[in-house]
């Protein structure tokens, strides 16, 4: 299932934040779609220590959309390959 | 596009490198209003006066240079994905010598004292030229070369220039000239060091903080890629200029014309960032924000000092015109950018550590505190209050003198006093959360222990 978090408009270290305090909720099966206005270089080392992979893209806005899942839940991985097809 | 993807804290300085800078600017910012206060009138007769010289140097090297040099070693892992070598070495070996050559400095032009020069230019130089090499070879690493990295490759080639023009003029070689062409060269120093060195710095590292801290449009592309290297080589052409018209080969009045454009290029800089902050999405108050929308105000304030100054020979040669320049460049723009950046920079670092830490321990009992919360915004505004009042003051004081210079520094040392002291609340949080999460890595270490 999809979590999705706008972080656009928010300062840091807010965005940062909600993020790692939205993938602690993510169940087996979930993933994190993050809406965010620059693409969130110091969020991956953090993502990394915590276990979690994570995919970046643009969107049409010209923001970017950060797709972040558990890096062992292949249901979740398989999710995020059917969106972001 | 930023070239972070492979930013880690290994690559950054330890804390510790960057917050001494940082603490060190409010001392200094103490020191000189403490001179203000105690000096007061004294320091507005003439800019030339060895106390005016003393107090812009405070300014100019103790606040302004610190800040940013403490900054450019921490932000270029992070903004260029380079981190500077041996920046431990660097970092510490920098400061000091920046530090007592600052310190020995104002003390010879205090006392006149030859061999404190000697020693002020040695030591100011030696740190420069360390951090100069240092940095260059990180800018040099650059895979990816932005317009930031374009416009602090730039800058730190401007402070090159205005350490050499600084020594060629505390060397004494220049004795045969006449006080005009002296007072060229200092001029030459000066826009080397204000409109070069701090000012492509702060045009380049706002391309990414502006946008990114303040929640605001992008600068404009065009705008981001050509106006640092205009300015820089703009620069260039005003300084042959310059040494054009005190050889007699160029007539005076068209380096002005040359200064004239590249203050409009810092006008349009202003504007820009005016206008960008007026289109930020998100309308919460922010405290770093209203220091810059000082800083840019008084870049246009300047511009009209500056052409009044050069259109009316009246106003151009009164000694209160250069000492309203001076303090509306130095306090309304260099320090108030700067102190708003330490407002976002030291809780930004601080949180930052600490997370990585967290993250690292895999330990949610020890809460990090968020950015706000390591200097609460009622503190910060209050600081704001009072660095305003106290610019408005002395700006008062280059014009009265009598009335309010010591006012001025009343409220100056107010200003770095608080300053100082939200710093410190910062860095005692930091430090209290650091402890607490060391902690909850030892207890988990002793109990596997126990286990194993």
């Amino acid at each position: 299932m999809e979590v999705r978090i706008d972080v656009s408009k928010l300062e840091p270290c807010e965005p940062l934040e909600r993020t790692l305090e939205a993938i602690q909720q993510l169940h087996p099966g979930d993933y994190l779609r993050v809406l965010h206005r620059r693409e969130p270089h110091l969020l991956y080392p953090l993502l990394e220590k915590s276990g979690f992979t994570w995919q970046c893209r643009g969107d049409e806005s010209g923001g970017y959309e950060v797709f972040i899942w558990k890096t062992d839940d292949l249901a979740a991985a398989l999710a995020v390959e059917s969106v972001s097809e | 596009m930023l070239n972070t993807a492979t930013l880690s804290l290994d690559q950054a300085p330890p804390i510790s490198i960057p917050f001494r800078y940082f603490l060190t600017a409010p001392l200094f910012g103490l020191a000189a209003a403490l001179m203000l206060l105690i000096n007061g009138p004294d320091l507005f007769l003439t800019r030339w006066s060895p106390l005016t010289l003393g107090l812009t140097h405070m300014i100019t090297l103790g606040m302004l240079a610190m800040v940013m040099c403490g900054a450019l070693l921490q932000m270029l892992p992070v903004i260029a994905g380079s981190p500077v070598p041996g920046v431990v070495a660097v970092g510490t070996f920098c400061h000091i010598l920046i530090t007592l050559g600052t310190g020995m400095l104002i003390f010879a032009f205090l006392s006149g004292s030859v061999v404190g020069e000697v020693v002020a230019l040695g030591m100011m130089g030696g740190g420069v030229i360390v951090f100069f090499v240092a940095v260059t070879i990180a800018l040099w690493r650059v895979k990816h070369v932005s317009a930031t990295i374009v416009a602090i490759r730039l800058a730190v080639a401007a402070l090159l220039i205005t350490l050499l023009f600084g020594l060629l003029l505390g060397s004494g070689i220049l004795g045969s000239l006449g006080f005009g062409d002296i007072a060229s060269l200092v001029d030459v120093h000066l826009a080397w060091g204000l409109l070069g060195w701090i000012g492509l710095l702060l045009i380049g590292i706002s391309y990414q903080v502006v946008p990114m801290f303040q929640v605001t449009p992008e600068y404009p592309p065009r705008l981001r890629r050509l106006l640092a290297p205009a300015l820089f080589v703009g620069l260039l052409i005003w300084t042959l200029l310059m040494l054009g018209a005190i050889s007699g080969v160029v007539n005076g009045w068209v380096a002005e014309v040359g200064m004239f454009i590249l203050i409009c290029g810092f006008v349009l800089y202003a504007v820009t960032t005016i206008r960008l902050q007026a289109q930020r999405k998100r309308r919460v108050p922010d405290i770093t924000l209203l220091f810059w929308r000082t800083g840019m105000l008084f870049i246009p304030f300047c511009a009209l000092i500056w052409i009044a100054g050069s259109v009316s020979p009246a106003i151009g040669n009164d000694p209160h015109y250069s000492l309203l320049l001076g303090v509306g460049l130095l306090l309304g723009v260099g320090v108030a950018v700067i102190n708003g950046m330490l407002y976002k920079i030291v809780p930004f670092l601080s949180w930052f550590h600490l997370q990585n830490r967290q993250m690292s321990l895999m330990c949610m009992t020890v809460k990090v505190p968020n950015m706000k919360e390591f200097i609460p915004d009622k503190a910060a505004r209050l600081q704001l209050y009072l660095f305003q009042a106290s610019l408005l003051l002395t700006l008062a004081a280059t014009l009265f003198p009598a009335w309010f210079a010591h006012l001025a520094g009343l409220f100056f040392l107010a200003s770095n006093a608080l300053l100082m002291k939200n710093l410190l609340l910062a860095m005692h949080r930091y430090r209290q959360t650091l402890h607490a999460l060391s902690a909850y890595a030892e207890s988990a270490q002793s109990s596997s222990d126990g286990v194993g």
